[in-house]
């Protein structure tokens, strides 16, 4: 299938989903035919034409066919060599579905917010300020309720900028080495560890040192964590 | 003088949209005698040149659209360009989610929308509104954005149920997709 046929612009498109939304709902075109590499050659001879390459233009393009591609290499990639990775046809339909239709709502109530704008900005508001007696504080008319010369006095030593605190004497007191020793003796007794019932009492810079911790024991074999949902518990166990 | 002569020459003054009840509080009035006398004067002013509006939570006047463009060869402005698609999407995506970060609008857009955002605050439509949990700029609408586009205020958007397919659009969607998933390479 060429472009040429497609006969797709591809400048009017505002993303890949409205591009594929396009490309399913022809009649005529199947998305398995459709060759995204002629697209990709069209938009080359595009460029050529042009004679210099607007980089933003481009930058937007490869987005958009490279998001292309990987929603069509999921509903086209054999599903024997993977088979646990590999979503089923339907469910990456469904999802893909989910995702278009989301997007679809934010494109019409788009087109709708265009015509209110198309409509709005033929009013034109008053730009004028007001006239400065009416103004609730008027520069001119303000008074000094202090004498400038005793305020001056009062508060010129909060103005003067004091000088920078000596911080040399404090070092960093948490060392990945200790926090290793710590996990290496909690989990000795091959119990599982619950993070927040361990550390949680612990200082931010501690727990974040304690993670580095977990992942360089993760790393080497040592401990395997788990978290089953965003924010919720992690569980260590000793391997 | 009457009390819709009185609210006219208020709003005259203000450069700003004025609400119900600072109209009510200057004019020492209630407020169902405020909305009353705008009533009146949204009436009086249908065959003139300036018009009532109720944007962005409070009222103003405007000159009429149909001196639009005389008003822009008076005035020496531009014609304010049109959104892009991109832009309208995003706008469209914070009016509604907002406040909404980055990564949520480059997520339902499925294209990052840096470029969008950036002309959409540089032209006063949003504002940046501190961070999310997790650190992601987020953005909402200003009130230049309710003005501009003729919004009472954010309720007045329509329902956004309203842009959703019918069922049938969905269902053909749907048959559409999976029959490009059947039709895969052997």
């Amino acid at each position: 299938m060429r472009p040429a046929e497609l006969d797709l612009d591809l400048d009017v498109f505002a993303g890949p989903f409205d591009l594929l939304m396009t490309v399913v709902l022809r009649e005529e075109v199947a998305l398995a035919e459709v060759e995204l590499g002629e697209i990709v050659i069209a938009y080359l001879e595009h460029v050529e034409e042009q004679g210099e390459l607007d980089l933003e233009a481009a930058t937007e393009f490869l987005v958009l066919i490279a998001s292309l591609l990987e929603l069509k290499s999921r509903l086209l990639l054999p599903a024997a060599e993977e088979e646990e990775l590999q979503m089923a046809p339907e469910e990456a339909a469904e999802e893909l579905l989910a995702r278009l239709l989301e997007y679809r709502r934010y494109r019409d109530a788009a087109a709708h917010l265009a015509e209110l704008f198309a409509a709005g900005r033929r009013y034109h508001y008053r730009s004028a300020p007001l006239p400065p007696v009416l103004r609730r504080v008027a520069l001119d008319a303000a008074r000094p309720a202090y004498d400038p010369d005793l305020l001056a006095a009062s508060i010129g030593d909060l103005l003067r900028v004091p000088p920078k605190p000596d911080t040399s004497h404090i070092r960093p007191t948490v060392s990945l080495e200790k926090r290793l020793r710590v996990l290496r003796e909690l989990l000795r007794s091959r119990r599982p560890l619950d993070f927040d019932e361990s550390f949680g009492s612990e200082d931010k810079l501690t727990q974040a040192v304690t993670l580095f911790a977990l992942l360089e024991m993760h790393k080497r074999g040592e401990a395997t964590w788990e978290q089953d949902a965003l924010f919720g518990r992690i569980t260590i166990e000793a391997r | 003088m009457k009390l819709e002569q009185v609210v006219e020459s208020l709003l005259f003054l203000s450069p700003e949209p004025v609400g119900t009840a600072e109209l009510a509080e200057a004019c020492e009035a209630t407020e169902a005698e405020v909305d009353r006398a705008l009533d009146l004067l949204g009436t009086a002013l249908a065959d003139r040149g300036v018009v009532l509006r109720e944007v962005a939570g409070g009222w103003t006047l405007a000159s009429h659209p149909d001196a639009e463009e005389e008003a822009r060869r008076l005035l020496a402005k531009p014609k304010t360009p049109p959104l892009t698609q991109a832009q309208a999407e995003t706008l469209a995506i914070v009016a509604y989610l907002q406040p909404v970060s980055r990564p949520e609008i480059a997520r339902i857009r499925g294209v990052s929308s840096e470029s969008a955002i950036q002309t959409l605050t540089e032209r006063g439509l949003i504002e940046e509104a501190g961070r999310s949990r997790f650190g992601a700029v987020i953005h909402r609408t200003t009130p230049l954005f309710e003005r501009l586009f003729g919004l009472s205020g954010l309720d007045a958007l329509p329902d956004p149920a309203r842009f959703d397919p019918t069922p049938e659009d969905e269902a053909e969607l749907r048959e559409r997709l999976l029959t490009a998933g059947e039709q895969r390479t052997d």
